[in-house]
């Protein structure tokens, strides 16, 4: 007998939460086979486990290995479902632009930001790592992205984000973006200081923080 | 800054003040390992890239470095890196900042073959910091500790492995990973061999097993056992203490850490009043003015900053070394250091002078 619809979510939140990609995968399929919406498939099933897991990671009950893994889970069940997206499901999303500046080539944290900023249903452009600041500029131009994410590990790179800051300003396009940083040697007054619009100190504030911005930017 | 006139002089040497926590003494007040690692070639005024492969400039760097701060340890480092570097890691040099990595040795695959048992005599730029260690022990060796920062067994192994795959690996190919480990651990003994027989302290850094990367089970299960290894072989082969650092957050993986048995903590972003509280009688612990703080702030923020942690660290059980968290960044203002040393001989007064 066919498991209920409610089942099968349920199947893929945990694959996704429980670092089981077969289990995400397997769901992923009975979802396709039995007909159901995938866009709802995505967002009440995989998307469920992997705010979860950002909760997880948020509370240091899990750390980045697990996120990385249940990130692998979710996005091969993604690969399952996307074909059977609807075009209408897709939605406008909110471009973002994010990246580790020039000189730093440390990229693990990036990488869960993007992840989660990913699930959390904004377009999400990677730039990589050490990338020139006017890159992400004109990047952000390109893909008509209203959110730039600035990222470095180092303390010989932080200044960067300032810089990119100023060059928006110069360019008298500061107000079309919205400017969010983070990284090891980050704080909220440095990012005041440098007139960044949000701060975050992990992957999940990030998408926390950008959803605020946005928010706000929107009433 | 106010005057410096009720300060009293330090009368003990560094070397003396370092010695005083070994014995389980107060020292004059507390020792201050600002951990100035790649700044010394500011200090020298030479580029960084300079230092990092002239083991001759590298040790005139931490000569004038000490010789301008007074800081009570020398601490010759470029990046956590150079180990696996000498494995065969390759690494990207700059004018002005330290090396990155640019090819991981084992990006494809665990292809053990490919690795390099680094012999420190010859192998990468462990010759460099040998003879910076080697100047730095005939220079000031008599006056203070000279020590050599190296990365430890699964720092390493994140250097050679790439980190994003490594950590999966923690779960989908474990025995991958330790055999790895097996082979940072060997190469991190081989260096702490020769760093010992030319007079040096060897400092591990495993700023991979920070908790900010990895979960306390995965700690105990990859981290610890090879730092116990490393810590065993440092006390048997008679070094004064076994010291670790672990930067970013540490606070979960404490009681994992503690089965490590090394007895100096080096701690970055953590409350030292909890530290404290964990490691109790255990564990000298040393810290912690935010680097990014040491670059930004001004020398008053950092004196204010330096007083708090000496304030409520000071009666550490097992001894207090103030410091910085983590690398005083390279172009941190030289008052900066000036100040967190100055700090040190304010607030961190055990002779019953009271200066604050």
């Amino acid at each position: 007998m066919p498991r209920s619809t409610e089942e099968i979510l349920a199947d893929l939140a945990r694959g996704v939460l429980d670092l089981d990609e077969d289990l995400a995968v397997a769901a992923a399929h009975e979802a396709v086979d039995a007909g159901m919406d995938a866009y709802e498939a995505i967002t009440k099933g995989l998307v469920v486990g992997m705010n979860e897991a950002g909760r997880l990671y948020d509370e240091e009950e899990y750390f980045v290995p697990e996120l990385l893994i249940c990130s692998d889970a979710m996005y091969a069940a993604l690969d399952v479902l996307r074909p059977h997206l609807k075009v209408a499901d897709q939605g406008v999303k909110i471009g973002c632009v994010i990246g580790v500046v020039k000189g730093d080539t440390h990229d693990i944290g990036k990488n869960l930001v993007k992840i989660m900023l990913d699930v959390a249903g904004f377009e999400v452009h990677d730039l990589g790592r050490d990338v020139p600041l006017a890159d992400f500029i004109e990047k952000a131009k390109e893909t008509n992205s209203q959110l730039i994410c600035l990222s470095t590990l180092m303390t010989t790179t932080m200044d960067g984000m300032a810089a990119i800051i100023q060059m928006l300003d110069e360019e008298g396009i500061r107000d079309r973006f919205k400017v969010m940083i983070g990284g090891g040697p980050i704080s909220r007054s440095f990012a005041e200081k440098i007139g960044a619009d949000g701060y975050a100190d992990n992957a999940s504030s990030a998408v926390r923080v950008a959803t605020e911005l946005f928010a706000t930017a929107a009433a | 800054m106010e005057t410096l006139v009720n300060v009293p002089a330090d009368t003990q040497s560094s070397l003396e003040r370092v010695v005083s926590y070994l014995k389980g003494e107060h020292p004059q007040r507390v020792a201050c390992f600002p951990l100035i690692l790649n700044h010394a070639a500011r200090v020298l005024g030479v580029p960084v890239g300079v230092y990092n492969r002239d083991g001759d400039v590298m040790g005139r760097a931490h000569v004038a470095t000490w010789r301008r701060y007074g800081n009570d340890l020398v601490t010759i480092f470029s990046t956590t890196s150079t180990l696996a570097e000498a494995m065969g890691t390759k690494m990207k040099f700059f004018d002005e900042d330290a090396p990155q990595i640019d090819e991981f040795l084992l990006q494809d695959g665990y292809d053990f073959s490919r690795i390099n048992m680094p012999d420190p005599e010859k192998d990468g730029r462990l010759p460099v910091y040998l003879t910076a260690l080697e100047h730095c022990v005939k220079e000031v060796g008599s006056e203070v500790v000279v020590s050599v920062v190296l990365g430890g067994p699964f720092t390493t192994a994140a250097a050679l492995r790439p980190l994003d795959l490594m950590t999966r690996e923690l779960y989908k190919d474990k025995a991958k990973v330790h055999e790895l480990l097996e082979l940072t651990t060997e190469a991190n003994l081989r260096f702490i061999d020769a760093i010992m027989e030319r007079g040096g302290l060897p400092i591990i850094v495993e700023p991979i097993g920070s908790a900010s990367l990895v979960s306390p089970a995965h700690f105990t299960e990859f981290v610890a056992p090879y730092l116990k290894r490393v810590s065993d072989h440092l006390h048997a082969k008679g070094a004064p203490l076994a010291a670790l650092h672990i930067c970013g957050k540490t606070k979960p993986n404490w009681k994992a850490m503690l089965a490590t048995d090394f007895d100096l903590w080096s701690l970055d972003a953590v409350d030292l009043a909890e530290a404290k509280e964990a490691v109790g009688d255990r564990v000298v612990l040393l810290g912690n003015v935010v680097p990014a703080n040491m670059l930004k702030n001004t020398a008053e923020q950092i004196d204010e900053e330096a007083k708090g942690i000496c304030v409520k660290t000071l009666d550490s059980p097992h001894g207090f070394i103030l410091g910085s968290g983590c690398e005083v960044p390279i172009n941190t203002p030289f008052e900066n250091v000036d100040a967190l040393i100055m700090a040190a001989r304010k607030y961190g007064r055990y002779d019953g002078h009271n200066v604050a």
